[in-house]
């Protein structure tokens, strides 16, 4: 059960590389495109965090530490582009 | 081998060790903060930001981030594997796990050999300044995740094994977070510009 979330977790960060690299192709508007993969870029980040390092076992400050790290970077290199 | 259970909940023991996180926020931090001096300095010239983007090649940055997420997982099942004493599943799925950073240096190497064969050096502009101070720390950090990575499989694989669990939680962390670092770069470097 465990090795099917991990290799269902494995597939979806595949997917999801695969379409930043899609739209980073075909996106026509900067902007939307940029928005479009940091999202992507975001969960990538979070679901190698939160699954193969175990960040959703761990204390609620590691988890937000996390999360606020990775927020702040986004907004201030989507701001910046 | 030593079987401690761990409360990952407790503050101070956070999965892979205290240690290990810090370096983690702090490495974060350091390519976290040349990211978004790149994302500035594209602000003084875009255009030649956008036309250096377009001499990477961004299927080289691809191919590399599935090798790093590949290496990733069975990283975790090289661990998962440990810890229920499985240490001939776990030898196994820590070499895929160094197979998929050789292949990521490989690749790096060739795309090295090629800006270099066509003169994108670190001195060609502002762009390719960051792209070399970047990726090549990025490789060095690889680097060093193999050699622990070589020393945790030679420990595995010692007649009277005595690695510990949080070693090798430690160990898995520093090359989970190689694989962070490079999801930070991969979409500013050769994607978004």
């Amino acid at each position: 059960m465990k090795n099917q979330i991990y290799f269902k977790v494995l597939l979806s960060l595949l997917a999801l590389t695969i379409l930043a690299a899609f739209v980073a192709k075909f996106g026509f508007d900067l902007k939307a495109t940029a928005a479009i993969i940091l999202a992507l870029f975001m969960v990538k980040f979070l679901g190698v965090a939160f699954y193969f390092m175990q960040l959703k076992k761990a204390h609620f400050f590691w988890k937000s530490a996390v999360l606020i790290f990775v927020s702040i970077f986004l907004a201030i290199v989507f701001v910046s582009v | 081998m030593n079987l401690v259970k761990i409360d990952s909940k407790n503050i101070y023991y956070p999965p892979g060790g205290i240690l290990m996180w810090i370096i983690l926020f702090l490495e974060l931090l350091t390519f976290g903060m040349a990211l978004v001096a790149m994302v500035i300095y594209s602000k003084d010239e875009p255009e030649v930001f956008h036309s250096s983007r377009l001499l990477l090649n961004s299927t080289f940055g691809l191919v590399n981030t599935i090798f790093l997420l590949t290496s990733g997982f069975f990283m975790v099942k090289s661990v998962e594997s440990f810890k229920v004493n499985n240490i001939k599943k776990s030898s196994l799925y820590l070499k895929l796990t160094m197979l998929g950073g050789f292949l990521f240096l490989l690749l790096k190497s060739f795309e090295y050999f090629e800006k270099i064969e066509a003169g994108l050096s670190i001195g060609y502009n502002t762009f390719f300044s960051f792209y070399w101070m970047l990726t090549l720390f990025h490789v060095i950090h690889v680097l060093v995740g193999l050699v622990i990575l070589s020393s945790v499989y030679f420990s595995l694989n010692k007649k009277n094994m005595d690695l510990a669990v949080e070693d090798f939680e430690a160990s898995a962390t520093f090359w989970h977070m190689c694989d962070l670092i490079w999801l930070l770069l991969f979409p500013i470097i050769y994607l978004i510009f």
